[in-house]
């Protein structure tokens, strides 16, 4: 199950990626999430985005264990499942991942405390996303349901 | 200075980091600027729409004058103001990306009081999107932040005043004394987080960014009696090439008027192929072979798509689609319409494949070679130029009114073949159709001669048969179709000397074109005289007329495509590089190097 797990999260955030670049290409979103968590070891913005998108799938693979997790302990699984878990993931990525837990770890993200210093700083992504335009958390929502979908419909308990 | 809130076209000048590029008028208002590329839609567009387009204002609260310059060797502007107050010096740049977490384009502007105390003032105005989108107006942490779309950009000073957003616009006031300092920084951002720079990261771009320019022109090769106009011209080029492509824009800017009032507004941020001919040959001469060859394999991979047919012009990315349409925006002093894309891409135009030739002949020229893949793709597009040449075309003008049998088609059409038939002898092209080629070449050589040249004129005429003639004509000389000292081109020259000059500078032709109003006198076409007359040995007439057309451009020394010959106001776009690559032309035409080497 840990084997399909991990194909299964690498085949959801391959999809998720996808979605999230398109809306950003169309113009629906300033949200760039290789740019911003490759930033966290980078000041180079072209290996930035190499290691985020690094970062982008080995998150993904463990988020997707975790849903395997979810599944096993409750002997449900499912697209409709994975739908819900991805509507909750994307409410906590939104809120506490991007806002609390990132900028904990993130030496370029622009805080609250943040004062003068010589170091660029990337924009926050502010509550639900909104900083990167209106339609970025609708977009990280849509994307967020199809990664849960994708495991739900490939990992079984 | 403006006129209904329109500065003059050439008291503009062009600040860029090879990707946009920005205009900066006299009074310290940035009026064009397109994000993230040349092609992009406006941030700023004040110059096409004073009202709603745009613009970021920063000059002196009090009544000024301004002198202005490029710091030497740099494409980074300083303008210095002068007031009753004191003085003031802004330095304004398009920083270069370096290692500290770069924003996506950054634009600086330096401020400081060289004496007295001087009250400044700062007004950013974004109008996204052509000025159709206004911006929704944020903070993050103290910097304002404008955002449209996946639009965005924050303007973060220091020293420079408390912004305040007022109608859709941040802005602040501030005091400098002798000595003291300001910067402000406008980051943007496409479809990603911005980035807030701190002012030790923008301080050090902006040296980094004057290094760069410095040493880029320190490695120019250029000797001569016009080196530094020719220095200049260079750098204006380097601006108008986009980086990650090698393509340069014909200008950075759209439906600047070639008539006030009038519809001959056009959009130049495309590359051209016909340009690229000439920026080519213009880089190798100046020992920029790297941009040279990037240039060149962007033609190849834009060309490959459409070959063996070649588009007129093709995007920076080297796609072939820019239709055109219109904008709702004002137009610069009301000349409407203001137009995006261009229509001409739906031209035939047979000079072209000349360009193209010409341009693979002087690339291939000493240790560069063409590979087997290019020379496969030019012999199919030699072919096909043996089975269109004595069709009509619309010709190196564009002309909406035709096609017609243009005589600088069919002679570019002569170079196309003569220059495919030199590749093949020379190995760098298959050789199985060459004397075809040849054959052809002569052929059209043949038709020239007969058919578009008029004993009346003693010249080439502008198209088969008829009786008028065309500034076009003066490349001739410079393509090598025959003797420059010939007399058949000696008579054009002094055809079109005669007919199409007005003072010293030449309008183009003074036919219909199928585009209604007029038009001023067209610089680059100026150039090509010097050029023709100092290739038929008339160097003395040719120097003095350089003398005088270095005289016509701006106080920084760029150029718009045309002028208006009786007050000297700049006409279309601006910059155009047309104007520039034939100003070096003409340069290296008249260098004493070249007039060594025609000696030998």
């Amino acid at each position: 199950m840990i084997g399909t797990a991990i194909a299964a999260g690498f085949v959801a955030t391959l999809v998720m990626t996808t979605i999230m670049r398109g809306a950003s290409q169309f113009g629906l979103t300033r949200m760039d999430f290789a740019l911003l968590l490759g930033t966290t070891v980078s000041d180079n913005r072209r290996k930035a985005r190499a290691y985020g998108y690094v970062f982008h799938f080995v998150v993904g693979i463990l988020f997707a264990l975790a849903y395997a997790a979810f599944f096993l302990i409750t002997g449900r699984s499912g697209w409709i499942v994975g739908a819900l878990l991805g509507t909750v993931h994307a409410v906590f990525d939104g809120t506490v991942l991007v806002n609390v837990l990132l900028p904990v770890v993130h030496p370029r993200i622009a805080t609250a405390e943040t004062a003068a210093n010589d170091i660029a700083l990337i924009e926050p992504p502010g509550f639900l996303l909104l900083n990167y335009g209106r339609n970025s958390f609708i977009v990280a929502l849509v994307a967020h349901i199809v990664f849960g979908i994708v495991i739900g419909l490939i990992v079984r308990p | 200075m403006r006129s209904g809130g329109y500065a003059p076209i050439e008291d503009y000048a062009l600040i860029g980091d090879g990707r946009t590029a920005a205009l900066v008028a006299r009074d310290g208002s940035i009026d064009w600027l397109c994000l993230p590329n040349f092609d992009s839609p406006s941030v700023f567009a004040a110059m096409l729409d004073a009202a709603h387009g745009g613009a970021f204002e920063l000059q002196p609260a009090l009544p000024f004058t301004a002198t202005r310059r490029y710091l030497p060797g740099t494409n980074v502007l300083e303008t210095t103001f002068t007031t009753d107050a004191g003085r003031v010096r802004i330095v304004d740049a398009m920083a270069l990306p370096d290692d500290r977490l770069p924003p996506m384009r950054e634009l600086v502007r330096a401020v400081e009081a060289l004496d007295g105390r001087v009250p400044m003032r700062w007004r950013c105005a974004p109008r996204f999107d052509y000025g159709r989108l206004a911006p929704q107006c944020h903070w993050r942490y103290g910097i304002p932040v404008a955002t449209a779309g996946a639009e965005a950009i924050a303007v973060a000073n220091w020293n420079a005043g408390t912004p305040a957003w007022r109608d859709g616009a941040i802005e602040a006031a501030f005091t400098l004394s002798e000595g003291e300092r300001g910067l402000l920084a406008m980051t943007t951002a496409y479809a990603e987080p911005l980035i807030l720079p701190a002012r030790g990261a923008v301080e050090s771009r902006l040296r980094a960014t004057i290094e760069f320019w410095q040493q880029w022109s320190a490695s120019r090769q250029y000797e001569g009696p016009w080196a530094d106009v020719v220095l200049r011209s260079a750098l204006a080029l380097k601006l108008m090439i986009f980086a990650p492509s090698g393509a340069s824009v014909a200008a950075p800017t759209t439906s600047l008027p070639e008539e006030l009032g009038g519809q001959r507004n056009w959009d130049y941020r495309f590359c051209w192929i016909r340009d690229s001919n000439f920026m080519i040959d213009a880089l190798l001469r100046l020992g920029c072979y790297e941009e040279a060859r990037s240039l060149f394999w962007w033609f190849m991979q834009a060309t490959a798509l459409t070959e063996p047919i070649v588009d007129v012009l093709y995007r920076l990315d080297g796609g072939p689609g820019v239709p055109e349409r219109e904008l709702t925006l004002d137009g610069y002093k009301g000349s409407r319409p203001v137009r995006v894309g261009n229509g001409a891409v739906a031209q035939h135009q047979h000079d072209i494949y000349g360009a193209l030739f010409e341009t693979a002949w002087l690339y291939s020229s000493g240790e560069r070679q063409l590979d087997a893949d290019t020379g496969d793709v030019l012999g199919r597009v030699a072919d096909h130029i043996c089975t269109i040449w004595r069709r009509p075309d619309s010709g190196i003008w564009e002309v909406r009114n035709g096609p017609f049998h243009f005589t600088h088609s069919k002679v570019m059409c002569w170079v196309a073949l003569d220059r495919a038939a030199r590749l093949a002898e020379a190995g760098e092209m298959p050789r199985r159709h060459a004397a075809r080629w040849r054959r052809e070449a002569d052929a059209i050589r043949a038709y020239v001669d007969r058919e578009c040249w008029s004993d009346d004129l003693r010249s080439y005429t502008r198209t088969a048969g008829s009786a008028d003639v065309d500034a076009s004509l003066l490349m001739l000389p410079l393509v090598e179709f025959g003797d420059a000292r010939d007399e058949r081109i000696a008579g054009t020259i002094d055809a079109v000397n005669r007919l199409l000059r007005q003072g010293d500078v030449v309008y183009r032709y003074h036919a219909a074109d199928g585009v209604p109003g007029g038009e001023g006198c067209f610089l680059n076409c100026s150039f090509w005289l010097v050029s023709a007359l100092a290739r038929c040995g008339r160097t003395d007439e040719a120097g003095a007329l350089m003398q005088r057309l270095i005289a016509r451009a701006n106080d920084v020394g760029l150029y718009a495509e045309e002028i208006d010959p009786q007050t000297g106001a700049f006409l279309g776009n601006f910059p155009q590089a047309l104007v520039h690559l034939a100003l070096i032309d003409a340069a290296v035409a008249l260098s004493p190097a070249r007039r060594q080497r025609r000696a030998s």
